[in-house]
């Protein structure tokens, strides 16, 4: 079982560490001045949100390698690294939502403030902009990283033993389903150190 | 030479021309409050000394060097470089809400290198103390006052030296009774000779701390000269009628 455990918080430790980046980016690119690139990561955003992560998870293992031509260079043979690429390119989809969304309410006086002060325009997005939108942000990062939680369960449609799979094993070899109850626990304990930590870091940066 | 020099200044929004013609010059330690009816092209006026606002025709010149000429700007660090002894104080103060006071004062000189953290410090301390808040430096923007707000605000825009200031109706967003604290703070500046523009409906302030007026009205300039000239005893109806409308 602490084998499913590990699993689990592993794939949701790599999905957060390196989605969130990646949304930041594409909301650079969303929000950038080339009508091009909007476009581009305006249709990502939209497959991303748009389709299971269940079914990009299968397309990721299963699908990529029939890519045409390029197929064979597309290949993620390690069911975890698979899983990953997928729960990282469906949950950067929403994060750059999400700060996307945290940057339009950054007040356009505070780039007029910024300006006429003399800043730079990295400048001002570095130092007064990003620390608003995060702060704007928190709420729904931390709820979508609690949904993350929960998510990680589909993993097992590749084959993978994440906790709840292990736990699914146990209960029908024992057939006692205490398991179970110890699989909720743990997800829930997830759960709870995840509000303590954005309340914590809410509180932190309240303004 | 002249602190501003504007020569025939044009700006339209879409194909509705906010101003129509404008030219002025402003001399060092000239208070000019800029006066006039609602969507006279005020607020744009000043926003575009500042390149907040982009031009579509004419010259802006700032202690002599072209911010502007012909509608055409250098590129972003020259503009830097020209605009960096001008500051601007908003209507809805502008400060940052995620820094505390001490923090909105020194952002701006820590990124621009204009000294040490102490010496900038230091500076911070003098310049609250200026405007009485000394004993709020370490207080976030969210709990202070909006009169206190907008001394913080002239506080930080006075971290970076300015020659020039500009005020886009700096007590207009205030309670009535916590405008007086504002409008001392800006005429101290003024009695130092500071060089200011300020788009304000407080006519009494108008007369009495500004040495001109501006008169805009339908993207014109109407009139320029002292309060007395203006306000008084003016000859034009629509300034006539403007003053006559307003009870102060
Ligand atoms: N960014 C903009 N886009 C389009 N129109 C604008 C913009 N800014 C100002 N205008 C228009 O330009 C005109 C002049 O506006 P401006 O804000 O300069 O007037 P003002 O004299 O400052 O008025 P007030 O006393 O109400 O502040 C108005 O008709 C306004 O609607
Ligand atoms: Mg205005």
């Amino acid at each position: 079982m602490a084998v499913g455990c590990l699993l689990t918080l592993k794939l949701f430790i790599i999905t957060i560490v390196l989605s969130m980046p990646l949304g930041l980016v594409l909301t650079f690119l969303y929000t950038s001045k080339n009508k091009a690139l909007n476009k581009v990561v305006a249709f990502y955003i939209l497959i991303m949100r748009g389709t299971p992560l269940l079914l990009q998870i299968f397309f990721v293992y299963f699908g990529l390698p029939y890519t045409p031509i390029i197929g064979k260079y597309l290949t993620i043979s390690d069911r975890f690294t698979a899983g990953a690429v997928a729960f990282i390119l469906n949950y950067a989809a929403y994060f750059a939502e999400i700060f996307r969304g945290g940057l339009l309410s950054v007040d356009k006086g505070q780039y007029e403030a910024a300006k006429v002060l003399g800043l730079t325009d990295m400048q001002t997005r570095f130092k007064i902009v990003l620390p608003q939108m995060f702060r704007i942000s928190l709420p729904a990062v931390s709820n979508e990283a609690i949904i993350l939680i929960k998510d990680t369960a589909l993993i097992t449609a590749i084959g993978l033993s994440d906790l709840l799979k292990v736990t699914k094993t146990i209960v029908n070899k024992t057939t006692n389903i205490s398991a179970f109850l110890v699989a909720a626990i743990f997800y829930l304990i997830m759960s709870y150190v995840l509000t303590i930590v954005f309340r914590l870091l809410e509180k932190k940066f309240a303004f | 030479m002249e602190m501003i020099k504007v020569e025939n200044l044009k700006k339209s929004f879409g194909n509705i021309e906010v101003l129509k013609d404008i030219s002025l010059n402003v001399d060092k330690g000239d208070v000019i409050a800029i006066l006039g009816p609602s969507g006279s092209g005020k607020s744009t006026f000043l926003r575009s000394l500042i390149d907040l606002v982009e031009i579509d025709g004419g010259s802006i010149y700032i202690e002599g060097e072209a911010l502007c000429e012909n509608a055409v700007y250098p590129h972003a660090k020259e503009k830097r470089r020209i605009l960096a002894k001008t500051g601007m104080v908003f209507q809805h103060f502008n400060l940052f809400p995620h820094k505390n006071v001490r923090d909105n004062l020194l952002l701006a000189p820590m990124l621009k290198k204009q000294g040490t953290r102490d010496e900038l410090n230091k500076k911070a301390m003098d310049i609250l103390e200026k405007v009485g808040l000394v004993e709020k430096i370490n207080e976030m923007p969210k709990n202070l006052s909006g009169g206190q707000k907008q001394r913080v605000a002239i506080a930080r825009a006075l971290m970076c030296d300015p020659d020039i200031l500009l005020f886009d109706e700096p007590t207009s967003a205030l309670d009535p009774e916590l405008t007086g604290e504002v409008l001392n703070v800006i005429r101290d500046l003024s009695k130092e000779k500071m060089t200011m523009l300020i788009v304000t409906h407080e006519i009494g302030f108008a007369r009495e701390a500004a040495n001109k007026v501006l008169f805009m009205d339908g993207g014109y300039v109407l009139g320029f000269g002292t309060p007395e000239e203006i306000i008084d005893s003016n000859e034009n109806t629509r300034i006539k009628n403007f003053f006559a409308k307003m009870t102060y």
